[in-house]
């Protein structure tokens, strides 16, 4: 079928409105940046219009590229409303953004915009989008079709939540309705956790589900695609190693499934397509079962008729493009008419054959929240994850574990866990679980007794006990010839007699050639540190005898037959299961190699893949052969159209090298991609890799603190007092020149891993401990923190030390908040002509300093004139795509065509040029932490962010705060601002909170202050005493204020305070919550100048990026 | 010096095939040698009903997912009663050899009774693990006809094959292409199986187990006939020409009699094998393919609707389009390579299909082909 008849009888090409899905948060991440781009390029493709709504700024779908007009607007109704007026859209496409978007669909045909406006509504239709979100409808609709759903009641009380546990019988599950990532879900064994759970679902859903536990049933999922002519195929399947109780996004999962037989198998696929087709899906869906582990017996769980993340890991699992499919699905094609363009030999309808096995495991950064559980439950808590490819299982999961811990001796690194912790680390599953399960195999702990204690299929704890038997054997080895005293010496006695069937036995398992030098070194050296260099030399070691054994990994592609039919795929990994490389074809270019960033943390997100993607697409222009590495399958990077070659491969030195050997590319791009790909820079230089963009001598100087630190004082550049620290009378003189608070950190720092600020010798020696623990080859340093100065970052691209672009952008927060929780507004607003001239001269002279030569990044404290140099990044940096789509020029291009030798024109621009002001803000998932206490540190704590123009600021900054769920308040105002300097700060905003009439509530210390100065303010008690009054987190819940205002006293207090309790309740029941007095004071200011701003604002797309040529 | 874990004491095998390639990899199942033709099964699971399934008979079949065995194997039955197992497509491995890229050696699904190697074992069947498995089959893919031999280093004996073929096999390269195997494969003799009103006279070329199923549990009575019965004196309401191993045209007097059929006007069925043979009945012809469909995601449609369905296939030979008299026409085409995938005849109750309605192992989305066979006869 062509495109749909309503489309086609326009006559000129449909404009179709494309839902984004906001800023990044945990349970809804980067993958819609996958089903987002792939939606527009699919779109474009058939020759739509594209209007694009989506406040995230970083992502590549909002790029403003030809026939796609983006509009970064919250992705709520009131503003998609406006953009529709304006745009009149004849279709809106909602799939592709998650619940977010969904929601948004919902709610736009709820209030008869689409219908009002004539939009059609492409793929599944809103009825059965709610069908399937309303637990109660969707069981209902099951049952007609005779597919068995688990026992549940659907509740809006507390007492009705508990008489339905009754009559189930606990333990029971809670579900939130409309919640994604689970929110507010959870296990209840008695009526006290099921309160805890319900009261606080039921604030933010108007439904709560109590529904039958089956812990330790298999979890399964399938992905299914479903067109207009009724169509179905499934694409795939996927087990979760880890049984159901763990959400599915916290879970191990493996694709395709490994335990399942095939009546199995087809029972479940067979289901999945009789729901789809009873449902009426039109494009994406997937189904979740849960699955008796000892019978055919089984339950569908929930199904989501959209582009999900286990969809988009389905996608990279399987090689088929399903985003794209689905939205050239919802245009009206069928199936047997799209070509699938993974092969360009088969057709879209058909299910892909995988000769290979995947497992993802999520990463979780549950230590960067103060407070938060570690606990896994059925509440998503994960913020990135890793995909590995291989054809065993234990090679494909230590490679998984080397991708998420990024560290070279992967699974080997763990031995921590004494036996009497080890019972409980396996039946209460953390983010550490697996780790648990192998130092219970270590410990020889049978398979039985680890099955009873976690429910993990046996299969996958006999193939994780193939990883610890032959760790064993290494060590025992290592063991009997442990009397050379040199490290080298070592690992070469251990390894050189080593025949060629046990090296291809080590590495079909799965063993990294470092981890396998650092096994023998702590075998013997037991209890001692090893550095990393010692390690990374061992590996040489590894690599070679390896070598010389002929024992290397081979090329396989991915390409959706399994070999069936040859097929011209470009999506590649690697692996010693086997002895022969696929085919490439031979393009006749030359290879350049870029590498991704990894999995998304706290820290490094879709900023990153936008920037390897740019720089890919550019080096395809260009006429090079780009070829990607990355292993993260939430990134646009990793898609089959993003590179030349994608290898979906580990971000470790070995695998890079053995990439490199095979490839032989002209150079590696490793400013692209984050930190991770930075820190490979210098080894892999090392190893005698050409890197393209800034030398192996500038990434050294910029990363080493001394250096850089000696440059700055050479330049006559001021930064803050720091020192080099290595003993503790290093420490003590420094803090004796400059006294408390100071900033405590080890090189090589990402997202203030371990950063912290000590502000008295009790938090100083605890933060040295965190510190020196991570890094032991280099120091600790330990600067001056200043407070009270403001934050400014300059963007920018050289060229052998001359800067050819930079912008420069403001933190609206002081100096203090780490850069990537700041709020940053592009031209700078409040900066004085002078300072901005500083800060672009010192600029100037640090890239001359370190003969910059590519993208870089450099961070500068202000007060008044005078300014200080914090840190110089020499790569590309988190506020790249930010800064690029505000200026309208792509850095990331830019740095691109430099690093290959061309000139790109058009460099020199102005901010103050600007017709707009950008402002980007932080995106926290602070709801989905529990215990996690939400206030901005040193440390990072953002999930991701979002960006938006206005003509002014105030429009910038409301817009981008409303993106990231600060609202405009309507029903109160709570305040404690904590300190005294806060409290007087506050005053500026006391002004137009009065004048709102909407009730003003504050804490004692802040209602004495505010009505000492003439203020009206209602007093609440603290918690606990209020003595049956109301108090503060009462306040909240019976949702008196829903915007709340808490500065912390002192960032150094650990425990649970009064003010953490109210943080925590603020976000817990959705209030808008401001914890720095700088945002606050420009967001009242904003709000009393612009009263009817969403009534009067006009939206503005987002122009398109400058012509280069 | 190595490291030996309990996979490392197997003994070496080598897998030789007729274009000279040789690969050595580890023995599974009996130490015996075996021969014959070289395919693969992109299926990711259904190993078990793979092995027994009557199709792959004198066949070394490859498995291009590289972990098999994983939740082992039931417990199989030693003859054909009712109700029939799952799991299984005939009471023997068919195939003769397996190859594949590492197996499971504990089991731990409850529905299994042992490993892929103790029921190898039991079976007199080789097998050969640790290749690079698709490497082999794009090997497969480049030759038209690749034979193989599967020797393990001191192998017992050859792999029996139940006939005087065991002897052939033994003698260099089998190629079972040359010789009437759907002999070696259909029943002995005729018997009854299942209760219903409506009897289905079952050709039985290397019958496949679920296809009996799928007849009994939809009410059928199945007559279950050798490949070469005197059709004429079988009392029956109508046909089904089943699935079996080899080229259609070494399928002796059978097509002769099937054109027999064609003359009156009981409803026949035609599958895979079955379907080849109607086909060359009706006076179409069959050839060779270049790419065999060899898996459990063959997408076809239905001509002249846009509905397509999923199927599972295994074959080589493929109804000539061009060759398909007037009184007949397509009915499934397949959606990759546009090769016939059923035919129908325009007026006369008469269908047959290339894939496999029955499934066992793969999608069972084409079971409605059974459905609307069985009620046109029952009505």
């Amino acid at each position: 079928m062509p495109m749909r008849a309503e489309l086609r009888a326009l006559g000129r090409a449909p404009k179709v409105l494309l839902l984004g899905s906001g800023g990044l948060s945990i349970g809804q991440a980067g993958e819609f940046d996958y089903s987002g781009t792939q939606a527009v390029k699919a779109l474009v493709e058939q020759g739509c219009e594209v209007i694009l709504v989506n406040p995230n700024i970083a992502t590549v779908q909002t790029n403003p590229e030809p026939h796609v007009k983006v509009y970064l607007y919250p992705v709520e109704p009131e503003w998609v409303e406006k953009v529709i007026a304006k745009e009149h859209p004849d279709a809106i496409v909602a799939g592709f953004g998650g619940q977010t978007a969904l929601n948004c669909l919902i709610a736009l045909h709820d209030r008869n915009t689409l219908a009002k406006y004539n939009v059609l509504n492409l793929g599944t239709p809103v009825a059965t989008l709610k069908m399937t979100e309303d637990r109660d409808l969707f069981a209902q609709k099951m049952r007609e079709i005779s597919i068995p759903v688990p026992p549940s009641f659907a509740v809006t009380s507390l007492p009705a939540a508990e008489a339905a546990a009754a009559d189930i019988g606990y333990p029971v599950i809670v579900r939130a309705a409309y919640a994604l990532g689970g929110l507010g879900s959870g296990f209840a064994s008695n009526s006290d956790e099921l309160a805890a759970l319900v009261v606080p679902a039921l604030a933010n859903s108007p439904q709560v589900l109590i529904e039958k536990s089956l812990k330790g049933w298999k979890e399964v999922e399938y992905e299914v695609m479903r067109d207009g002519e009724g169509n179905i195929i499934t694409i795939c399947n996927m087990e979760n190693f880890d049984p159901l109780g763990i959400h599915t996004g916290d879970s191990i999962v493996v694709c395709p499934s490994q335990t399942l037989s095939d009546d199995e198998y087809q029972i479940l696929r067979n289901a999945a397509q009789r729901i789809v087709e009873a449902c009426g899906i039109v494009g994406e869906c997937n189904v979740q079962y849960a699955l008796d582990p000892f019978s055919h017996q089984f339950y569908v769980i929930e199904i989501n008729a959209r582009l999900s993340r286990s969809s988009a890991l389905a996608s990279k699992a399987s090689g088929y493009p399903i985003a794209y499919v689905a939205a050239k699905v919802v245009l009206g094609h069928d199936l047997l008419e799209l070509i699938n363009p993974v092969t360009g030999v088969t057709y879209a309808y058909f299910e892909p054959a995988l000769d290979y096995v995947t497992i993802k495991v999520p990463r979780w950064d549950l230590v960067k929240f103060r407070g938060a559980s570690r606990l896994l439950g059925s509440t998503m808590k994960s913020v990135g994850e890793v995909m590995a490819i291989g054809r065993s299982f234990p090679e494909a999961i230590q490679k998984a574990v080397r991708m998420v811990t990024e560290l070279g001796e992967g699974l080997s690194a763990f031995r921590t866990s004494s036996e009497a912790e080890l019972e409980a680390a396996l039946s209460q599953p953390t983010d550490t679980r697996l780790y648990a399960v192998l130092n219970a195999l270590r410990l020889g702990w049978d398979i039985e007794k680890i099955h009873s204690l976690t429910a993990i299929d046996k299969w996958f704890l006999a193939n994780l006990r193939e990883i610890t038997t032959l760790e064993q054997e290494v060590i025992n080895r290592a063991r009997q010839i442990s009397a050379t005293p040199d490290d080298e010496h070592l690992v070469r006695k251990v390894f050189e007699g080593l025949d060629s069937n046990s090296w291809r036995r080590l590495k079909m398992t799965g063993f990294g050639d470092e981890q396998l030098a650092a096994l023998v070194l702590h075998a013997v050296r037991h209890g001692k540190k090893i550095a990393e260099k010692t390690v990374q030399s061992g590996s040489r070691i590894v690599r070679e005898l390896r070598k010389q054994h002929g024992v290397v990994p081979y090329i396989k592609k991915i390409d959706t037959t399994a070999g069936e039919y040859p097929s011209p795929s470009n999506y590649l990994y690697m692996s010693y299961v086997g002895m022969f490389h696929d085919q490439l074809p031979d393009d006749g270019k030359h290879s350049i190699v870029v590498l991704g960033s990894g999995a998304y943390r706290i820290g490094t997100s879709v900023e990153f893949d936008w920037c390897a993607v740019s720089c890919s697409r550019e080096l395809q222009k260009a006429g090079w052969r780009s070829v990607i590495i990355n292993c993260n399958p939430e990134t646009v990077s990793t898609d089959y159209n993003s590179s030349d070659r994608l290898f979906f491969e580990e971000m470790t030195l070995e695998r890079i090298l053995d990439i490199c050997e095979l490839e032989q590319p002209t150079g590696v791009v490793a400013c692209m991609g984050g930190q991770l790909p930075n820190k490979l820079a210098l080894p892999l230089a090392a190893s005698g890799v050409r890197l393209l963009g800034h030398s192996p001598e500038t990434i050294d100087m910029a990363e080493n603190r001394s250096l850089f630190s000696a440059l700055l004082d050479k330049l006559g550049i001021d930064q803050p007092r720091w020192v080099a620290a290595t003993t503790q009378a290093d420490v003590d003189r420094f803090i004796a020149e400059v006294g408390f608070p100071v900033l405590v950190r080890p090189s090589y720092v990402l997202s203030g891993a371990a950063m912290r600020v000590a502000y008295d010798a009790t938090s100083l020696a605890q933060s040295l401990a965190v510190a020196i623990d991570i890094s032991t080859d280099h120091p600790v340093v330990i600067s001056e923190f200043l407070l009270g100065a403001r934050e400014i970052e300059l963007d920018g691209v050289a060229k052998d030390g001359e800067i050819l672009t930079s912008v420069v952008s403001e933190h609206i927060e002081n100096a203090g908040v780490h850069s990537g929780d700041a709020t940053m507004v592009v031209p700078a607003q409040r900066l004085y002509v002078e300072t901005v001239r500083r800060v672009r001269r010192a600029a100037r002279l640090i890239a001359r300093g370190l003969n910059l030569n590519g993208p870089f990044n450099i961070q500068f404290l202000a007060r008044q004139n005078h300014i200080k140099v914090i840190e110089c990044n020499a790569r590309a940096a988190r506020s790249f795509p930010f800064v690029s789509k505000v200026v309208g020029l792509n850095l990331a291009d830019t740095a691109t065509a430099l690093m290959i030798g061309n000139k790109p024109a058009m460099l020199r621009l102005s901010e103050d040029d600007l017709p707009h002001v950008g402002v980007k803000a932080p995106m926290f998932s602070f709801t989905r932490l529990a215990g996690a206490d939400p206030v901005l540190g040193v440390e990072m704590a953002s999930t991701g962010e979002v960006g938006c123009i206005g003509r002014s600021f105030d429009e910038a900054l409301l817009l981008s705060l409303e993106s990231a769920k600060c609202r405009r308040p309507r029903k109160g105002i709570l305040v404690s601002a904590g300190p005294e300097s806060e409290k007087l700060k506050f005053l500026e905003c006391a002004e137009y909170f009065a004048k709102t009439s909407l009730p003003l509530f504050a804490t004692s210390g802040t209602a004495d202050y505010l009505e000492k100065h003439g203020f009206k303010v209602t007093r609440l008690a603290w918690p606990g005493e209020a003595k049956g009054g109301m108090d503060v987190i009462r306040a909240i819940k019976e949702g008196l204020v829903d915007l709340v205002i808490n500065v912390p006293k002192a960032l150094q207090s650990q425990e649970l305070s009064y003010g953490a309790q109210i943080r925590r309740a603020a976000v817990q029941f959705g209030c808008s919550l401001l914890t720095n007095m700088e945002a606050t004071i420009a967001f009242s200011q904003a709000l009393a100048r612009m009263p009817d701003f969403a009534q009067v604002h006009e939206v503005l797309p987002l122009p398109a990026y400058r012509s280069q040529a | 010096m190595s490291f030996r874990g309990p996979r490392d004491d197997r003994a070496p095998c080598v897998l030789q095939l007729s274009d000279g390639n040789r690969f050595v990899g580890q023995l599974i199942g009996a130490p015996v040698k075996a021969s014959g033709q070289m395919v693969f099964t992109t299926g990711m699971v259904g190993y078990s009903e793979a092995m027994t399934d009557p199709s792959y008979f004198g066949q070394i079949l490859v498995f291009t997912y590289p972990l098999i065995g994983n939740y082992g194997i039931p417990s199989l039955p030693r003859a054909l009663e009712l109700p029939i197992p799952h799991g299984f497509e005939s009471d023997r491995v068919n195939a003769a050899a397996v190859i594949l890229a590492i197996d499971s050696p504990e089991t731990f699904h409850w529905n299994s009774f042992q490993s892929l190697d103790t029921w190898l074992k039991q079976q007199g069947v080789p097998g050969i693990v640790g290749l690079d498995t698709r490497h082999i089959v794009h090997l497969i893919r480049q030759s038209p006809n690749l034979l193989g031999q599967v020797i393990p280093e001191h192998s017992r004996g050859v792999r029996d094959l139940g006939s005087t073929l065991t002897k052939v096999s033994d003698e260099g390269f089998f190629d079972p292409g040359q010789y009437d195997i759907v002999a070696e494969v259909s029943t002995k003799e005729r018997r009854l199986i299942g209760h219903g009103k409506t009897r289905i006279g079952l050709v039985d070329c290397g019958v496949k187990w679920n296809i009996l199923r799928q007849l009994i549990e939809r009410g059928c009575e199945v007559e279950l006939l050798p490949w070469n019965t005197d059709l004429s004196s079988v009392d029956c309401t109508a046909w089904l020409l089943s699935n079996g191993p080899g080229d259609p045209i070494r399928t002796g007097g059978l097509r002769r009699q099937v054109a027999g059929l064609l003359e009156g006007n009981r409803p026949i069925l035609g599958i895979c094998l079955g379907h080849q043979v109607l086909a060359l009945a009706a006076g179409a012809s069959t050839k060779r393919m270049q790419y065999g469909h060899r898996s459990h995601n063959q997408p076809v449609y239905q001509v002249g609707t846009r509905r397509g369905f999923i199927t599972s296939q295994n074959h080589g030979y493929v109804v000539d389009d061009s060759s398909i008299p007037d009184e007949w026409e397509p009915w499934f085409l397949n959606a990759n390579d546009q090769t016939i995938e059923g035919i129908r005849h325009k007026s006369k109750p008469f269908r047959s299909v290339q894939f496999h309605p029955e499934a066992a192992g793969g999608p069972r989305d084409t079971g409605w082909i059974l459905d609307q066979f069985v009620q046109e006869v029952t009505t």
